[in-house]
């Protein structure tokens, strides 16, 4: 078996250690777009710019970006599992490259996002009534994957370098913060001041739930998408990047 | 290929720096081959550069300069070479919690390129060896230390590198294991395999090691074979002598011939000296006139003697 393989093989005994955690992850997104999404809509009669749709339709790729979010922040933080069982410091020395290590380490997380996106998706669009664009659901799959993928590697990057596991989570703490609310995760942008829109358009998360709700509702300009789709290529890049300096570093 | 050298060391430093603090000079130019084959002990006392070393070799730190070649591979420049032929239990525990034994030593096996058949053929005799085979299927983290010591170092008897690490391989694991864990390196050796060792254990040393490498802030204090090393320390002598009761204030009366070594139990006491054979030899005389005396016992160097007197040369007053 390959490094890439093993690596993968390792992740995925740990994880299926703790049924509850992949039973959590696979479904607690849809359960967020029930409880919040449907709630919202109810509550306040959500109206997206004068568009019929309702917010459970808007917020699908908002949940979806979410749950990239929380996955990869989650796949970091085993960084500390590793560190505290002292097997980071032995796989350091197993035959593998650091970038093997960081992609193997995502690479079943990725798949958990796939199949959780693929729950969400399949059940959004059967029970609460989401007019799902099929056709567009392979690069839908290739966004979550990817949006996993590199918002993993930008946590990596304090996981690894922030070697206390309470300042790590304080750091999460603060991302998920400004990171989730200073984005269109949860609402339009465009009736936001203006400030507030400009911090919102420069962050990632905006570019990954604005191509994810093209994915999936086939909402929003090509252009703008377009823009998007190459910053947050570039984003992805950097985090790798940082991530793999990052772990050199540490070694 | 054969003729090269399993590790070749030139010059190695690997300096600390962190912001407000002087820089630490763990490897301090270190220089040192070792034979395919052998086993090799580096020994040393607390923060020696023992284990800063063992981490260059491994590919787990870079150095700050010199080189480090492992099986002929450059460890900066090429590390993946040099992972593919070596195998490591580091000084801290390292184990999956979470995974019982075999999975953890599967686990290994299938990092290091083994097929599904190959991990099957081996990993019950593996287990049994280091009795864990009952146990198996138990997560390490419902095992005691010394049981996930076990998995540790029983992982690397899975593969076959050509080089086997081990940093103070016998912490926390009982005699009977750590006799049957050495009796295994041995083997090993005997077969091809390299291991490179660190210890502080000298008994260990003295019982494993073909070629034996003594460091002191991270330079060499001295180097070769074991009884290379004893002649480093000759006119040092071992006197055991046991009385059939201590007399008064003895212990206070040796301490004053400042020995390499003292140490007094019950009515034995063992002291460790630099003198010419005459003085020691009279010295025994002296004390057999202060009381009845059982047993004695006039010895050369032992390694640990070796390592007090050439690493205490280098120790802050």
């Amino acid at each position: 078996m390959s490094a890439l393989g093993a690596i993968v093989h390792r992740e995925a005994k740990i994880r299926i250690t703790n049924l509850m955690f992949i039973f959590w992850d696979l479904l607690y997104p849809l359960g967020y777009l029930l409880v919040f999404g449907v709630g919202i809509d109810r509550a306040l009669h959500f109206n997206v710019a004068g568009d019929a749709s309702d917010y459970h339709s808007f917020f699908l790729a908002g949940v979806l970006g979410m749950a990239s979010f929380g996955i990869a922040s989650n796949t970091a933080w085993s960084f500390f599992m590793d560190r505290d069982n002292g097997i980071f410091f032995e796989m350091l020395t197993y035959p593998m490259s650091r970038a093997q290590y960081l992609l193997g380490k995502v690479l079943f997380n990725v798949v958990i996002a796939l199949v959780q996106a693929a729950v969400t998706v399949g059940l959004s669009a059967a029970v609460l009534g989401v007019p799902v664009v099929w056709r567009l659901l392979p690069t839908g799959a290739a966004i979550v994957a990817i949006g996993t993928a590199a918002w993993f590697f930008f946590y990596a990057i304090f996981a690894i370098l922030v070697r206390q596991n309470d300042a790590f989570n304080s750091i999460t703490s603060i991302f998920y913060f400004v990171f989730l609310f200073a984005s269109s995760m949860f609402y339009p942008l465009d009736p936001l001041p203006r400030m507030f829109r400009m911090v919102a358009y420069a962050n990632p998360v905006t570019w990954q739930v604005d191509l994810l709700r093209y994915a999936t509702t086939g909402t929003g300009s090509a252009g703008a998408l377009a823009l998007e789709a190459v910053a947050f290529g570039i984003f992805m890049l950097l985090s790798f990047l940082g991530a793999l300096a990052a772990l050199r570093r540490e070694s | 290929m054969s003729s090269v050298p399993a590790i070749e060391v030139r010059d190695l430093v690997k300096v600390y720096s962190r912001r407000g603090e002087s820089a630490i000079r763990a490897v301090d130019g270190l220089s040192f081959a070792v034979a395919r084959g052998s086993i090799f002990g580096l020994l040393g006392p607390n923060g020696a550069g023992k284990s800063t070393t063992l981490r260059i070799l491994t590919t787990q730190i870079r150095p700050t300069s010199g080189t480090a070649r492992v099986a002929g591979y450059d460890v900066v420049s090429q590390p993946l070479e040099v992972r593919r032929r070596i195998a490591v239990v580091i000084q801290e525990q390292a184990v999956d919690l979470l995974l019982s034994a075999r999975d953890n030593l599967a686990g290994f096996a299938r990092f290091h390129g083994l097929a599904p058949t190959q991990i099957h053929a081996k990993i019950d005799g593996v287990l049994r060896d280091f009795d864990l085979f009952d146990q198996a299927g138990r997560k390490v983290q419902d095992m005691s230390g010394g049981f996930r010591r076990r998995v540790q170092v029983a992982k690397i008897f899975m593969v076959d590198t050509p080089i086997v690490f081990l940093d103070e391989f016998s912490t926390g694991m009982d005699p009977i294991l750590k006799r049957s864990v050495m009796a295994s390196l041995r083997a090993e050796a005997a077969r091809g395999r390299t291991i490179v060792l660190t210890t502080q254990i000298l008994s260990e040393a003295e019982e494993l090691c073909d070629d034996i490498l003594i460091v002191n802030r991270g330079r060499e204090v001295a180097r070769g074979d074991l009884n290379a090393l004893k002649l480093l320390s000759s006119g040092v002598y071992e006197v055991s002598l046991t009385f059939d009761s201590l007399p008064a204030g003895l212990e206070e009366e040796l301490a004053r011939l400042h020995p390499l070594r003292l140490s007094v139990s019950r009515s034995t006491v063992e002291i460790a000296l630099k003198e010419s054979e005459h003085r020691v030899l009279d010295l025994v005389s002296q004390l057999s006139a202060r009381g009845r005396i059982l047993r004695v016992e006039v010895g050369g160097a032992s390694l640990e003697d070796v390592f007090v007197e050439l690493t205490a040369k280098g120790a802050p007053q």
